[in-house]
Formats: C-alpha cells, structure tokens, sequence
C-alpha cells in the first residue's frame, strides 16, 4: 500500500542527513510503528510521506503512485494525520473542527454533519456535550479524541500518526490505545505510526521499524524483534525485560502440554485458570497468585492443557539465546 | 467660566471642529486599515523584508509629527489641509498596525498550523482560516492602540490648515485661555474613548469564543 524506496533528507546545514537510505513497505490494513530515540529521523520519515517535508533523493508510492507527482494538498486530504500536540483550530467549535477535511473536500452540509456525530461517537465522545465546544474547554484525553476524530473524517484510506498518545498522561493513554486498536479492528486503516516508546510500539505495531541516526536498524513484527534483536542498540532499546516482553506477546496455548483427553483427576490444577489465547504473562501472574508452578490451560470451559514454569523458562531460554 | 461654559458659548464652532475631528479620523482609519494590515499580512509570509519593513515603521513613528506635517506640506500636490493631513496620520498608523499584525500571525501556535497543513489545506486557506482568525485579538490591540494614537496626533494637524479639535488647544495657548484648552483636550480624549469602545464592541463580535480564554478574558 505505501513503499518507500531508499529515500534520503539532509536538512539545511545539517552535517549528516536525518534520514538516510530507508527503504520498507506498509501492507494494507496494518499498523506499521516507526521507533527510536529523538532526534532518529522517525518523524522526518513520516512527514515525508504526506510530503510536509520533501525528500532529497527516493520515492514514496502510495498505491502505486508516486506521491511526488500528486498534489501535495490534495494527497494530503487523502491521508489522516494525528500530530502529538494535537493542533486543533481553537477558534472552532469541536464539530467544525472534526468538520475540516469534509469542508476542503467540499462536501454536502448534512452528509458532513452526519459524518461528524458519527465520529464523535465512535472515539467516546458525547456529541451533544462537546460538539458546540471549543478545543479549550476539553480535557488532554477528549482533545487527542477530538484529534483522532478529525483524522478520520473524510475516511482516509492511510493515517499517519506522530506520537499521538504521548502528550496525555499513563492511565488515558492506554484507554486511548486500547481504544484506538479497537477501532482499528473494523476500520483496518493502513497506518504509520511513531513513537518512542518501545511498549506502546509492541503493543501497538503489526510490524515495527527501528531507526537510529537517521537508518533503520531493523524491521520485523513485534515478536521477531524481540526474540531475535538485530544489535545492542535494539537490545538495550527493548529494555531489561525483554523475556516478559516476549511473554505478553505469547499465547499460553502455544506453550502448554496439552491433554489427550481431559484428565479424571485434576491434582495440582486448581480447574480453568487461563485462556489458551490469554498470553502467557497472565498465566505467570496466577502462578504467582496460586503459589504453584503450574496452571490449568482452557478452551472455553474445557480445560485443554497444562503450563508449567519450566516450560515457560525453557521457552525464554530458546528464542533469546543471551536471555535472562 | 470654565471649559463646559465655552462650549455651550461656542457650540457652532466646537461641533464643526469636533466633526471635522472625527471625519479625519475615520478616513485615516480606513485607509491605514486597508494598507497596513494588508502589508503586515505579506511580511508575514516573507520573513527577510519583514525586519526592514517593521524597522522602517519604527523610525518613521520616530520623527515628531509637526515636522512631518511640514516636510509633507511642502510636497508639491499635497499642500495644506486634508490631504497631507491624511498621508503624514497614516504613516504614524504604521508602526502599531503592521508590528501587530505581523506579530499576531506569528504568534500562532505552529502545531496548529502543521495540522491544517497536513490535512490538505493550501497555504492561503492556512492563512484566512487559522492565522487571520487566530491573529485578531493582537490585531485589534493594535488598532485600538492606532485609534488613540491618531485621535490624539490629528490635533497636529491644525498647524497645516485642518480646522480640528487642535484649533481649539492652539488658539487656547495663544490666548492663554485655559478653558479653550480643557475643551479641546477633553472632546479629543471622548471621541479616543468612544472609538475604542465602539473597537471594543466589534472585537468581541468578530473574535471567536474560543480565542477568548487565550486573550486572557
């Protein structure tokens, strides 16, 4: 859906340029997150693609055409954007500001309108209470919905997003994530999306790309960087917990023994404790919680496995050979 | 006697001057408004004459009016009364008008601006319909600032001929009639007071409720 081919940008009297031969492709309908420390060029690579900068050398298809022979206004409509700061029009009202695509696209009133309650609605918001509000009057979480609202306006096929969760605080911004990754289950947007947080990247990302000084570094879905980190740049970037990282990213059902037929008796297994779709991570914390080395895996009610911890160990041990 | 007496003594002639006044005022107004604002929004958009340009409103607010009334008198094709009268008020109209305009576009938040230019907008819809709006508080600071000071610097202009409420303070000081004096200062200082008022009334009309909070009311 989007490629982008070995692009390059050096800003003005900048030594060294801030992006430098990248090179990937975002399939349709997935979250591709962009990561890395500030100043890596992650948000330089986004704003090339809507063309809000322009690069030196490289070229961006989107949909197989080159975004550097569109419009820039007019490909710009096509594609939503969410910045960090959110940047509403203060002067307008809540609804005309989830409004503007739709004005410059030049649709009819009442199709507008209805568009606008619509999208209200969907990203938690009461139309009624804050439509004729203006920006000012609303909260940092009800602001960055409001932003988010206004991105999908006009239905964008794509949406870029610059850390558009980052400005609001720890407890809102996972609601908005979970939220927004609930959304994107029936909308199925192609999206690029960059931050610097790591954990909001795996949990977040279909496919993560890492960049630093301007080059990335590695691309692959959440669970092959983290098992198989390219350098000790990505290494030290996923943190010290990698291993529990990897375990939230891994279904209990993968790891357990499972059961021919269902056992007659259930020593040790205190019934159904976990899903087999439930990550392992949850599994960890009833162990804990139980104060046993084992716990009943389950499909629906029926209990289909057992995990234990040597297998959980065993697991980490295997997919990151200098693991914990 | 005292200054309200003088004008009921002489209200033909305080009328006539105060409308005269005002008149000129209002023309000054109408075309510094047009100008500068129109200027301050192309330096806006070309930062390397937007110094020069502020500077040079800066120095020419410098030079005393009555000189300035006089050099302009002396212009072939201006001559004495309304016209150069006009001319030299609006170039005092310069300075606050085109610095606040300026700076009133500047002013605005520029994460607001990526935004509407990442969603589509062309530059000049980016102008009319996010920095012109968001830029009215300043701007109307500014031109409440240039009302004043042209109500105030018009009384220069009884020097080349206009038949102002600075006739009054003039005449006043030559004659050593204090009242004379009182009654014009105190007309010109009503007619500042009610312009900036009525600007006043007409800010909060245009500027949107959602700027209102910033402009810290």
């Amino acid at each position: 859906m989007i490629r982008v081919d070995n692009i390059k940008k050096t800003f003005p009297g900048a030594n060294s340029p801030a992006v430098d031969q990248v090179t990937f492709n975002v399939n349709e309908g997935n979250i591709c997150v962009f990561v890395g420390p500030s100043g890596c060029g992650k948000t330089t690579i986004l704003r090339m693609i809507n063309r809000l900068i322009e690069p030196d050398q490289g070229d961006i298809f989107i949909n197989g055409k080159d975004v550097l022979e569109m419009n820039p206004a007019t490909l710009r409509r096509t594609i939503g954007y969410v910045i960090q700061q959110i940047g509403l029009l203060p002067h307008r009202t809540i609804e005309a500001n989830v409004a503007l695509v739709p004005g410059l696209l030049k649709w009819p009133r009442d199709k507008t309108r209805q568009r606008v309650l619509e999208l209200l609605e969907m990203v938690g918001l009461r139309p009624g209470e804050v439509g004729h509000k203006y920006p000012h009057q609303l909260s940092g979480g009800q602001m960055q919905r409001v932003g988010v609202a206004r991105a999908l306006a006009a239905d964008p096929p794509i949406m870029l997003m610059d850390e558009p969760f980052g400005a609001v605080d720890p407890i809102v911004r996972i609601r908005l994530q979970d939220e927004f990754l609930r959304l994107q289950q029936t909308f199925k947007k192609t999206i690029c999306f960059v931050t610097h947080d790591i954990n909001e990247a795996i949990k977040m990302g279909d496919y993560l790309v890492i960049v630093n000084q301007g080059r990335i570094v590695q691309m692959g879905t959440p669970i092959e960087v983290l098992t198989s980190p390219a350098d000790d740049f990505v290494l030290r970037l996923l943190g010290d917990d990698r291993g529990v990282k990897i375990l939230d990213l891994t279904r209990s059902g993968s790891l357990m023994e499972s059961f021919q037929a269902p056992p007659k008796t259930s020593a040790g297994i205190n019934g159904c404790i976990v899903q087999a779709i439930q990550p392992v991570k949850i599994a960890l914390e009833m162990m804990m919680k139980n104060n046993s080395d084992q716990v009943g895996v389950c499909s629906g009610d029926k209990i289909v496995g057992i995990l234990t911890w040597n297998s959980i160990k065993a697991h980490i041990n295997r997919v990151s050979g200098d693991g914990p | 006697m005292n200054f309200y007496g003088f004008i009921l003594d002489n209200t033909g002639l305080v009328l006539e001057y105060t409308l005269n006044h005002i008149s000129l005022v209002a023309v000054v107004l109408f075309f510094s408004l047009i100008l500068w604002i129109a200027v301050g929004l192309v330096i806006s958009r070309y930062d390397r004459i937007a110094g020069t340009i502020i500077s040079l409103g800066s120095i020419v607010f410098c030079i005393p009016s009555i000189s300035l009334f006089g050099f302009f008198m002396s212009v072939p094709g201006l001559g004495l009364g309304r016209r150069t009268a006009t001319l030299v008020l609006v170039i005092y109209a310069m300075m606050p008008l085109v610095r606040s305009v300026y700076m009133g576009i500047k002013s605005v938040d520029p994460s607001v601006i990526d935004a509407g230019k990442g969603m589509g907008m062309t530059g000049l819809q980016i102008l009319f319909k996010i920095q012109v709006p968001m830029a009215w508080p300043m701007v109307f600071a500014g031109i409440r600032v240039t009302v004043v000071l042209i109500t105030g610097i018009a009384t220069m202009a009884t020097f080349i001929g206009e038949k102002n409420l600075g006739r009054l303070i003039h005449q006043g000081i030559t004659r050593g009639n204090a009242d004379m004096i009182i009654a014009g200062a105190v007309i010109v200082s009503l007619i500042a007071l009610a312009i900036d008022y009525i600007m006043g009334r007409i800010e909060k009309k245009i500027t949107s409720p959602g700027l209102r909070f910033e402009a810290g009311k």
